[in-house]
């Protein structure tokens, strides 16, 4: 176990995780994992097309099949036919109207998986086709037609700040430039799931993979028209989410949970691949504009971003989505004059929902990619135009003219990452020459503002509890999630560090809203943060009990008690100790109350929607990733090498859990890049499986080199920040930057595929002219299979 | 359909046999029949490698593999990985390196790297080429290389 | 937007009510009512005779998938793993691989290394190492995808296949086995047996250069986007003699490019002979824009696996 100088007890170490060694056992029960006597199984009728009315369901065949014990459709819902999470937009059944593929049109439960998805095939809708919209710029224009009678604008937001004429005047290089930006799939390995499992008509169980069991006991209760404290929900060990499986858990949920209330069965409902990725949330495509000025020095003087989002057919989380985005896009620089608008348009596309990053991703992309032509138009090294305009300590003001409180580790960020990728060396040696093998670098910085924005404030609050037991182990409970990112370790370390017990004494058990109050959904790289403060809360209020009894166990006044080691002992006499499960049986023997709650809220903060200024965040973490690659540019072929990552974390809560978020995000980021394409044919995916949605494997992992900036001030438990995004968010901007410096081309489409590369490369291409003496038509020529009708 | 195969393997070093519907997977038989629930179903196109199982000591996806298929064979999944009470090498390596994260790949990673390993192949290059049947979205093989490669040399048996 | 004649297709079929359709769902058990294990060759053969619904599965690495999401559909399977039909045989004419033989078999073979290194390349870059654990060579031919990666492989090899029925035995060379996607030349009852390979063609002074390559999104793990074989006899001066070149992916079938391949035959490889071969070479595809990529990135991946081919075996 290691020991930190300065306070000791586990923080910052490499203990085990505690849920790895079960898991590699297989001995981890995930949804698919659990049974019941007398089970059912759920499947989905699902609608194939993107737009239509619903003339007819034809469900006779479906029910006539053996096996089969319930086929439902909107009729049935006993509550309310509404799952969306933000705005009531969303059926969980469709009624009449048909907006996506993969729109849910029956309910089927049946005593095995085969007989429920064969019925579920048996199910015949009478469709009659309707006109869709699959660009959300064309989405925007009038006589589009329409997603919703609202009109497929959601909604705007904006940033409105600094002099923009003066500014403009000021400028001497503009880039204008139009970036076309795909969306992504999770890939959780983990298939979404649930069990549910009723009591009667009246209560219910629900056993979901998910990141917020609040969203899924919300869901439900609406849909079985049952109070919230009727439905317990309890999260299972999940197989990945990274945002995919936020809001969207709720839908299979609600679904499993009406076939239980109708058949009186516990039923599980665990999607197929396929029909998963169909589905299930995306991250947003986008397609951002920009105009951007700088002065002879390259001092930035003026930003003007334009993004349209691809929200789908329902609007789910896209306008929390936006508001993120939308402040995001202009990064960590100092800039006097900003005009952001973000756009959220409906179109009959995937559903655009939360994925690691949350819209900064894609904003970051496309302003790191200006910022590198900025360099490359004023002749100045990209590494320099950052320096001369990123927020330090004197500049503290961001785009939103929130002031920054000290330290603000951009520069820190930015040195230490060009030093660890060797960027000073890299640039002065001569580059690999041939077509097979140019080598480039690139850069990607990122200000990440870390737990929910202010347009989310009512949901950021935490709750835990912390029960000591008469052994001197201890329960902790949660209502933050762990689905690999570490939130178990986290919360195992915070309470151990708190309690000055070994992490093995501490067990962290799985979120339940019976157990904890609503403590929001595992986003925005908030679970540490707020699992953590939330104990060291709850370890407060026990101590007030604890302490007396330590001390008179002591000999001293309980304000002079301390722990640590695994010991009480009095401040200042460390040899006057008696172990903490001494006092733990002491205090049961007297009957004193041995469990505590804890609560954290964020403080209330200013910020103005209409401008998009204020404090949209509490306080920002920065990263700065640098990419070296290898392209063969011949075949369009990228190879990312080497990361060198500098992440500000604050402090190092668990070194394991924290490098393997950064190596993690890093490669996902990496695959979102370059290899990751959703390819749709007006609203259908064409690639819905890991055949053809190719993610990155283990031969593709570059070499990623870490430094962690460690800093004193953040408000986090014990100092920490949250690492879970801004580890992927600033990487495809750096790989896409290295690739345009290998092949001295701008690549402004993502992903950056083979022939996306070669398209770019026009002209430039040695095989160019077979293209046009063979006369492919224009469309086959290099676009991949695209959004447009 | 009333018929049934008759399927004996030898699991996890024990004799089994089974009566089995003929179009019975092999990941079905092993976790619904056997109650082995280590093999997980990530997609059921033998892409991910979420299932993978040893049949005769090479790594195979058994989403692919009838169970009638393996009759007469062997088959060793990661419950059977460990000896004696004690986790093979490269599971204890995962654990202790944070080479798991939500732990849905890690059955089939650890079936797949106690093969790299019985086949004595060392160079990590070629483990990672070894293991890219085994996708994992959270972890970035990183530490799981590392984890391969702190156990490459070791003996187990 | 235009997608590919084949691609259209596919999507129309799935669109269709009761077709079949991934986006279904899964089935869990595949729908077979039997599961026929012959423990010989004359077994199998009267079982498939017998079972007209019945489809041989070997590997199951690609039919699995197929009866899975309803591509295919048997009432009975033959499991053609008893039939001894693995294993390499060497005579004084070559190389015979039993059809049963699996992927990571062929790759790691020394003698096939050696003498036939376009197949181990490409055994050992079909899908990943589990599923080359399971296919097999003749399941990669019968399956007849026009990016199977063994068939360019074979075609610059010279193989021919040894099928046998209850009519008896038949040899059918590589390049006349695939008819369309997913047809191949095996009438109902038909099961591969063998592959034969013959000795590679040697000549005094000559130096053999074998070579496969595929191109793919990712490192590993791919179904081609193109791939190409190529073998060649070169001459001290770079001079090639008995070219042969075979492509995937970029037709219906597996290419041979035979034009191409007389346009270089006893010439020397420079840079002005390259490009006309690749100019010559885009009369011989017909590839087609897919989920997988546009029609024109493949025809330009094409040319360059070509000219590096010719590239490197010209060089001393």
């Amino acid at each position: 176990m290691s020991r930190r100088a300065a306070h000791g007890g586990p923080l910052g170490g490499h203990h085990e995780r505690p849920d790895a060694r079960a898991k590699v056992a297989g001995s981890t029960r995930y949804v698919a994992d659990l049974a019941l006597p007398g089970m059912l199984h759920a499947a989905l009728a699902v609608s194939p097309v993107p737009s239509a009315r619903v003339a007819r369901l034809e469900l006779a065949a479906a029910r006539a099949l053996d096996g089969v014990e319930a086929v439902l459709t909107a009729g049935d819902i006993p509550g309310k036919n509404q799952v969306g999470v933000v705005f009531p937009d969303q059926p969980l059944l469709v009624e009449d109207r048909v907006r996506m593929v993969g729109d849910r049109l029956a309910l089927v439960a049946a005593r095995t998986p085969e007989a429920a998805w064969q019925a579920a095939r048996l199910v015949q809708p009478l469709l009659e086709a309707l006109p869709g919209v699959h660009d959300p710029v064309a989405a925007l224009k009038p006589g589009a037609p329409s997603v919703h009678e609202s009109g497929n604008l959601v909604r705007t937001f904006r940033v409105v700040r600094g002099d923009l004429a003066r500014e403009s005047a000021r400028a001497h290089v503009v880039v204008e430039a139009e970036y076309h930006i795909g969306g992504q799939e999770h890939a959780y390995l983990e298939p979404q799931g649930c069990l549910a499992i009723p009591e009667g008509r009246e209560r219910i169980t629900i056993i979901t993979s998910c990141q917020c069991p609040f969203y899924v006991q919300q869901a439900v209760a609406r849909v079985l028209g049952i109070p919230l404290a009727a439905v317990r929900v309890e999260q299972a060990p999940t197989g990945g989410g990274f945002g995919g499986k936020e809001d969207y858990a709720s839908e299979p949920a609600a679904c499993a949970a009406v076939l239980a209330f109708a058949t009186g069965k516990p039923v599980r409902l665990v999607l197929p691949r396929e029909l998963d990725m169909q589905a299930s949330t995306k991250r947003h495509a986008v397609v951002v504009r920009h105009r951007w000025g700088a002065d002879r020095d390259g001092r930035l003087r003026f930003a003007e971003v334009d993004t349209v989002m691809d929200a789908g057919a329902y609007i789910g989380l896209s306008t929390v989505v936006a508001e993120r985005a939308n402040v995001s896009s202009i990064g960590p620089y100092d800039v006097p004059a900003v005009r952001v608008a973000t756009h959220v348009a409906y179109t009959n596309n995937l559903f655009g929902g939360a994925f690691r990053g949350f819209g900064a991703p894609q904003v970051t992309w496309a302003a790191e990619a200006t910022m590198d032509k900025l360099a490359r138009r004023l002749g100045i090294d990209p590494l320099e135009l950052r320096r001369r305009n990123v927020l330090d300590d004197l500049r503290r003001r961001t785009s939103t003219g929130q002031l920054l409180p000290r330290p603000v580790l951009a520069r820190e960020c930015l040195d230490r990452a060009a030093t660890l990728a060797g960027w000073d060396e890299f640039h002065a040696r001569p580059r690999a020459g041939s077509a097979a093998a140019r080598e480039g670098m690139g850069i990607g910085l990122a200000l990440y503002g870390c737990n929910l924005h202010h347009g989310g404030q009512r949901l950021d609050r935490s709750s835990a509890v912390v029960i000591l037991q008469a052994d001197g182990s201890v329960v902790v409970r949660v209502g933050l999630t762990e689905m690999g990112q570490g939130n178990l370790a986290a919360a195992q370390t915070i309470a151990a560090q708190a309690l000055g017990v070994d992490p093995a004494v501490v067990q962290v058990w799985q979120p339940d809203t019976t157990t904890v109050g609503d403590s929001g959904p595992t986003v925005a790289s908030r679970g540490a943060h707020m699992s953590g403060l939330a104990i060291l809360d709850a370890v407060r209020r026990l101590r007030t009990r604890l302490d007396p009894v330590a001390a008179e166990v002591l000999g001293c006044r309980a304000g002079e008690v301390e722990l640590a080691g695994g010991l009480a002992f009095v401040r200042g006499e460390p040899e006057r100790t008696v172990p903490v499960a001494r006092v733990a049986a002491e205090m049961a023997a007297r009957r004193i109350e041995g469990i505590a709650t804890g609560w954290h809220r964020t403080k209330a903060r200013r910020f103005d929607p209409e401008t998009g200024t204020g404090a949209p965040y509490e306080f920002y973490a920065m990263a700065c990733h640098i990419a070296r690659v290898k392209v063969d540019a011949d075949l369009g072929l990228v190879r990312v090498e080497e990361v060198s990552a500098a992440q500000d974390v604050g402090r190092v809560i668990h070194r394991d859990a924290l490098e393997g978020q950064i190596q993690g995000g890093i490669v996902q980021g990496m695959g979102w890049a370059i290899s990751e394409e959703l390819k749709l044919d007006r609203g259908r995916l064409a690639n819905p499986s890991f055949t053809d949605y190719t993610i990155p494997t283990a031969a593709d992992a570059p070499n990623v080199k870490i430094t962690v900036v460690e800093s004193e001030g953040a408000t986090g438990p014990f100092g920490a920040k949250g690492v879970g995004e801004p580890s992927l968010i600033p990487t495809p901007a750096a790989v896409r930057n290295a690739v345009c410096d290998a092949l001295g081309v701008e690549i402004d489409r993502l992903p950056l595929t083979p022939p996306t590369i070669v398209a770019a490369l026009g002209e430039r291409h040695p095989f160019a002219w077979l293209l046009s003496e063979k006369q492919v038509d224009d469309h086959e020529r290099l676009a991949t299979v695209d959004r447009d009708g | 359909m009333a018929e049934r195969v008759t399927v004996s393997l030898t699991l996890n070093g024990e004799r089994r046999t089974f009566e089995v519907p003929p179009g019975r997977r092999l990941l079905d038989l092993l976790r619904d029949d056997a109650g082995l629930i280590g093999t997980k179903e990530g997609c059921g196109a033998g892409e991910c490698g979420a299932c993978t199982v040893l049949l005769d000591g090479s790594p195979v996806t058994s989403c692919l593999v009838l169970a009638a298929s393996a009759d007469g064979h062997d088959v060793v999944t990661v419950e059977g990985l460990a000896s004696a009470g004690r986790l093979h090498p490269f599971q204890e390596a995962l654990v202790t390196r944070g080479g798991v994260q939500c732990g849905f790949c890690t059955p089939g990673i650890a079936v797949t790297g106690a093969a790299i390993l019985a086949h004595r192949e060392a160079d990590p290059s070629e483990q990672a080429r070894l293991l890219s049947g085994n996708l994992c979205r959270c972890t970035g093989y990183t530490k799981v290389i590392e984890a391969l490669q702190a156990v490459t040399g070791m003996e187990h048996e | 937007m235009r997608v590919g004649l084949a691609a259209s297709r596919y999507l129309r079929q799935i669109s269709t009510p009761g077709a079949a359709r991934p986006l279904g769902g899964a089935r869990v058990d595949v729908p077979v009512r039997e599961v026929l294990r012959p423990g010989s060759v004359a077994e199998a053969l009267e079982a498939l005779a017998l079972h007209p619904d019945a489809l041989p599965i070997a590997g199951g690495t690609d039919l699995m998938v197929q009866l899975r999401n309803g591509r295919k559909y048997a009432t009975a399977l033959v499991d053609l793993d008893r039939l001894g039909l693995a294993g390499l045989q060497e005579s004084d004419e070559g190389i015979t691989i039993g059809a049963g033989t699996r992927m990571d078999a062929i790759a790691a073979d020394p003698r096939i290394r050696r003498l036939y290194p376009a197949l181990a390349e490409a055994a050992a870059q079909i899908g990943a190492w589990p599923i080359q654990c399971r296919a097999t060579l003749g399941g990669n031919l019968a399956n007849a995808s026009p990016a199977a990666d063994t068939a360019p492989a074979l075609i610059v090899e010279g193989a021919r296949l040894v099928v046998a029925s209850t009519a008896g035995t038949r040899q059918v060379p590589v390049e006349e086995f695939f008819l369309a996607p997913g047809r191949s030349a095996l009438t109902p009852g038909e099961l591969i047996i063998s592959v034969r390979l013959p000795s590679p063609e040697l000549g005094p002074g000559l130096r053999a250069v074998e070579r496969f390559v595929k191109v793919g999104p990712r490192r590993e793990q791919i179904i081609s986007i193109v791939s190409l074989a190529g073998r060649a006899l070169v001459g001290t001066d770079g001079t090639l003699f008995e070219v042969r070149l075979a492509l995937g992916s970029v037709a219906p079938t597996p290419v041979r490019a035979r034009r191409t391949e007389h346009l270089l035959t006893g010439r020397r490889p420079d840079a002005e002979l390259r490009r006309e071969a690749v100019r010559v070479l885009q009369d011989e595809i017909a590839p087609i824009g897919d989920v997988r990529a546009p029609a024109g990135y493949r025809r330009i991946a094409c040319a360059v696996l070509l000219d590096r081919f010719l590239e490197e075996a010209s060089r001393g």
